[in-house]
């Protein structure tokens, strides 16, 4: 039984972990808090789906796809809606006030296209893998493996970028201090654009993954953007392990409270962890102190 | 200054004889109005005066609600008499609430409160025996008489709202004059500066979101009989922001801002007659538009406007610049 609900936490833990990090990613490059984050997610879930029922491919080609169409929607939003007000000196109070009401302004947007587009019913999203490994007492779907191994396939993808390549170079240090990466001549605007394409990317395949394991519907990115919220925090705002194991350790408790406390109120003890968290540790567990 | 004087009592005589022109449903329309106008006033003292987005203010609205509702649906009380304990329960939770997250700043604040929100309405909609649950609260009755004043008529109903909403006017705007008020802004500004010149930083923000609470709870109250049902699904992320855009396109900073975004956003989507679907995909795009180029909201074009129509002769416009700064 502890075994099982171990196995099912991590599951969850990783899809947690897959959203956010481009959360945090977005965070740390651009100091932007993306409230329509969840909603992208959502979307990737739909752009997914709309390519394996409308086309008729499989999901594992589809997915590619996918993310790349949610990386080119993620670039187009920033520069239409969110450079305008990023434009100002960027660390003023102002700023970051318009910033968090645009990215409101998108939450509405699109939760309300996909309404619009998608309508309100729930959908299946399927893998096209059957099948479950049985090892000892834990029970586990071949689904639910592929998820693991795609978020371990996507984190690693992600450290190459941002450790091996030169972008991922510049990304870092504009993460690190703005005025100084522009002062040597990086161009910050196209450096957060290619943050704004990674981070859509990465929500893209946590809204599919998540929708072959539950449903593809308007309403799925409102719980990942909160669990978003709250690994972000735990783990430390902007911080890519800080996320991997946020996402890891947020799922465990959730599926253990839930089993073993109260299912009901199993979102609570996220929560409650959050608000623990910002008392005792503010910066998160991997985060630098705060600015 | 006098012009504001007139503007307002004009406004306010118009909305008095409202409810004997209009019908039932015009009526039911503006009481809604009002009511969300509160609710967006106190959402810009946080945003204006404060300078801190809250999106936990839904949740104050919710206690307050919820908490009057339950006493008077399953302890019989008296609305008069649940009103201000549900108001004491607003106040003591935003101040507990306000003591552990004002030191955060920025997004940490932003997130915390959501997740507050959150929290509540989990707790809302999974304590079955006391709120139940998702199904929620249903035949709220209108508020109890008091003082030989009956308000379970659309219209006794209206005035109550309106006596509540003046009130909040002018309590507000005594308030930002006051010197807890200029501090408010002082710690706005620049919060170090703030520390250095002797405010007590932390106390001021803490009183200033108890406030804004008190006045979330006062829409609270006159909410729950107004839609005689309560259920958790009203108080999510989108009630707050809703707040918010009313707020935003209304002018951030400013007391007729909220008023002016609460009227807009009620009856810009009426008078076009959308269908409720495009509502919020509306509030999204006018957020959006409106932060990006009108900051200043509706207040800030109307402004524009009256300098602009003002301008021409020179002299005058020397005269009124002198007025404006008194």
């Amino acid at each position: 039984m502890l075994a099982q609900q171990i196995a099912n936490g991590l599951v969850l833990g990783s899809i947690y972990a897959l959203s956010a990090l481009g959360f945090t990613l977005i965070f740390g490059a651009a100091r932007v808090v993306n409230f329509a984050y969840g909603e992208v997610l959502m979307l990737g879930a739909f752009f997914t789906l709309t390519l394996v029922t409308v086309l008729d491919v499989n999901f594992f080609v589809a997915l590619p796809i996918a993310m790349a169409g949610i990386a080119v929607l993620s670039v187009v939003l920033f520069y239409t809606t969110l450079r305008p007000v990023m434009q100002g000196s960027f660390t003023s109070l102002h700023s970051e006030l318009q910033i968090i009401l645009v990215t409101l302004g998108l939450l509405y947007v699109l939760h309300e296209g996909a309404i619009l587009i998608w309508g309100t019913a729930p959908r299946s999203l399927e893998m096209g893998i059957e099948g479950v490994l049985i090892v000892g007492d834990v029970v586990m779907t071949y689904k639910r493996l592929v998820v693991i191994g795609i978020m371990i396939l996507l984190v690693g993808g992600l450290y190459w970028l941002l450790y091996r390549t030169k972008i991922g170079k510049a990304l870092r240090a504009i993460a690190q201090n703005r005025e100084g990466a522009n002062a040597i001549g990086l161009n910050a605007d196209r450096i957060v654009a290619f943050v704004f394409a990674v981070s859509g990317a990465m929500a893209c395949a946590a809204g599919s993954l998540l929708g072959t394991l539950y449903a593809v519907d308007s309403t799925m990115g409102s719980g990942p953007i909160l669990k978003s919220f709250v690994i972000v925090i735990f783990g430390g705002l902007g911080s890519v392990p800080g996320a991997i194991v946020g996402g890891l350790v947020i799922g465990l408790i959730e599926t253990l409270g839930g089993a073993y406390i109260s299912f009901a109120f199993k979102d609570v003890f996220t929560f409650l962890a959050l608000i623990a968290m910002l008392l005792l540790r503010p910066a998160g567990l991997f985060g630098r102190a705060a600015a | 200054m006098t012009m504001r004087l007139v503007f307002s009592v004009l406004a306010l005589a118009v909305l008095a004889v409202a409810p004997a022109l209009l019908g039932e449903y015009q009526t039911y329309l503006l009481t809604l109005t009002l009511i969300w106008a509160i609710m967006a006033l106190s959402m810009g003292l946080v945003l204006g005066f404060v300078g801190q987005i809250n999106l936990g203010q839904a949740a104050f609205v919710a206690i307050a609600a919820y908490v009057s509702s339950v006493l008077r649906l399953r302890y019989g009380l008296d609305y008069w008499v649940a009103a201000p304990i549900a108001l004491a329960a607003v106040v003591l939770t935003a101040a507990l609430v306000g003591l552990l997250t004002l030191r955060l700043r920025g997004p940490f604040f932003v997130l915390v409160m959501l997740a507050f929100a959150e929290i509540v309405r989990l707790v809302i909609a999974n304590w079955q025996d006391v709120t139940n649950g998702p199904l929620g609260l249903r035949g709220i009755m209108p508020p109890d008489p008091i003082l030989g004043l009956r308000f379970d008529t659309k219209s006794s109903f209206y005035y109550l709202v309106l006596f509540a909403l003046v009130a909040v006017v002018i309590a507000l705007a005594r308030l930002v004059r006051s010197r807890t008020g200029q501090m408010l802004v002082a710690v706005r500004e620049d919060e170090i500066l703030a520390e250095f010149v002797g405010i007590p930083v932390m106390r001021q923000k803490v009183i200033g979101l108890c406030i804004s609470a008190f006045v979330a709870g006062v829409g609270g109250l006159l909410l729950a009989p107004f839609l005689t049902v309560l259920s958790p699904s009203q108080f999510t992320l989108f009630a707050a922001a809703d707040m918010i855009v009313m707020v935003v396109v209304g002018g951030v900073g400013t007391l007729a801002g909220p008023v002016l975004g609460a009227i807009f956003l009620v009856y810009v989507p009426e008078l076009l007659s959308f269908t409720s679907q495009f509502r919020p995909i509306m509030m999204g795009i006018l957020l959006i538009v409106v932060t990006i180029f009108a900051p200043k909201g509706l207040i800030g074009l109307l402004e524009t406007l009256a300098n602009r129509t003002r301008s021409p002769p020179a002299a005058t416009v020397a005269k009124k610049e002198g007025s404006h700064a008194s």
